[in-house]
């Protein structure tokens, strides 16, 4: 028994053991960052197609791990929905019509003149920690992939995005993150709807229409 | 050119100024702003006339800083002889897809093909665009020198040492007039200062605000060149 007030630890190392215990919790988990943005309509002008658009189960729920140099996972990055939202936000201003599909066979009766699915292939992060370099950079590959209703081929090209964010002495690790994620989805969207109609296969199916 | 030394203004100072601007003096340091402009055209500016502020952000090494952009475009928009500054990412979003890293104009005859699309012809007749200033650099910071320890005990802390770094800012911006279609000139602002970091007990910083001088000295001779003075 103890009397009180007596033999306690005083307030101030109790705060001090307190910060470095959840300085060491938050050393050894993983950190889950949600990747959140807003997409810009394009200033386009709107292709007479009325497309079909099929996100399959690995863009929605596409998560990308950094591990650390000792193989333990340090960052677990979602950005799935992220990805949906920015292809919901551009694909209406580029096509006269866009149909968002439950799945490819529902393509059919769908009236559409073609099927648009992205995909990731690639998903690469660097962390100024790792770098040495004041930024985060994010690369992204994407294969794009557009097909008849009925699954035949009409074109399938790669696409690349690059972004980054300078590193800032109060930006935490997961804004920097964040911020390189929308970047390179902007600069995806940008090429996208720059880019689409010079895809040769493209080119030569609308010239065919 | 114009080279604007912020220590050459406090020799002047006396006695009760001098009290008044020793706490000003222990957190500025001294810099040294230099301004040149290049004018290749004849400016102007209606009072329905706005300007935008872009940072360039396609090098590979850096970017200019978007704070920058900012700090510029409020000192344009704010006293007797403000400009309406349209800000930097409202801008960007309006026209997406055209103003993005890879995707932005990088010389003055690319805003020709440009300004043939129709939706950023209407966009920018919207905003009401005069010109559009391109604003290109950094600040690096270089030779550091000292070493600061700090140490804490049961009875305090304190620190003790000394460090001092040099902030070199290189800015250039290019103004293009939309009217015209071509770039009708540069200016550029070169600021640097030597920082101090004195620590007896607590550290004392005197910090150069290099940066800060390069935004104010060439938003002033932007909103010159702009009004054609």
């Amino acid at each position: 028994m103890s009397e009180l007030g007596k033999n306690r630890v005083p307030l101030q190392t109790r705060q001090v053991l307190l910060l470095l215990g959840s300085l060491l919790l938050a050393a050894c988990g993983v950190n889950n960052i949600s990747v959140v943005g807003s997409y810009p309509q394009p200033n386009v002008n709107k292709l007479p197609l009325s497309i079909g658009v099929f996100y399959d189960d690995e863009l929605r729920n596409h998560t990308y791990v950094e591990y650390t140099d000792m193989g333990q996972e340090e960052y677990r990055i979602s950005s799935g929905e992220t990805h949906i939202e920015l292809f919901n936000s551009i694909l209406p201003s580029m096509f006269e019509r866009v149909v968002l599909l439950e799945s490819p066979e529902a393509a059919t009766s769908a009236g559409i003149d073609a099927v648009f699915s992205p995909s990731i292939e690639e998903f690469q992060l660097a962390l100024p920690q790792k770098t040495q370099l004041d930024v985060f950079e994010v690369w992204l590959k994407y294969n794009m992939r557009l097909v008849t209703p009925d699954g035949g081929y009409i074109a399938d090209w790669v696409l690349t995005a690059y972004g980054k964010t300078t590193k800032e002495t109060l930006r935490s690790t997961e804004a920097g993150i964040n911020g390189a994620t929308v970047a390179a989805l902007r600069d995806l969207a940008s090429n996208f709807t720059l880019g689409f109609t010079s895809i040769p296969d493209v080119r030569d199916w609308l010239v065919s229409r | 050119m114009k080279t604007i030394g912020l220590c050459a203004e406090f020799k002047s100072c006396q006695g009760k100024r001098l009290f008044c601007l020793l706490p000003v003096l222990i957190l500025a340091a001294c810099t040294t702003t230099t301004i040149d402009e290049f004018r290749q055209g004849e400016t102007g500016i209606e009072s329905h006339e706005s300007v935008v502020l872009l940072g360039r952000r396609q090098g590979s090494t850096y970017e200019t800083r978007a704070e920058f952009v900012e700090c510029v475009g409020n000192r344009m928009s704010s006293g007797a002889d403000s400009i309406r500054v349209v800000p930097e990412q409202e801008f960007v979003d309006a026209m997406f897809p055209w103003f993005e890293p890879r995707t932005a104009p990088v010389h003055s005859e690319d805003m020709q093909t440009l300004m043939a699309q129709q939706q950023v012809a209407e966009k920018i007749s919207e905003y009401g665009i005069r010109y559009i200033v391109w604003l290109d650099g950094q600040t690096e910071t270089s030779n550091r020198i000292g070493s600061i320890s700090c140490t804490i005990g049961p009875g305090g802390g304190g620190c003790f040492g000394f460090g001092s770094w040099e902030d070199d800012s290189n800015f250039e911006a290019r103004v293009w007039d939309v009217n015209s279609l071509v770039n009708v000139g540069t200016i550029s602002a070169d600021a640097s200062g030597q920082s101090y970091m004195p620590a007896i007990v607590i550290p004392i910083p005197l910090i150069a605000r290099v940066e800060a001088n390069a935004c104010s000295s060439l938003a002033s001779q932007l909103k010159q060149f702009v009004y054609g003075n």
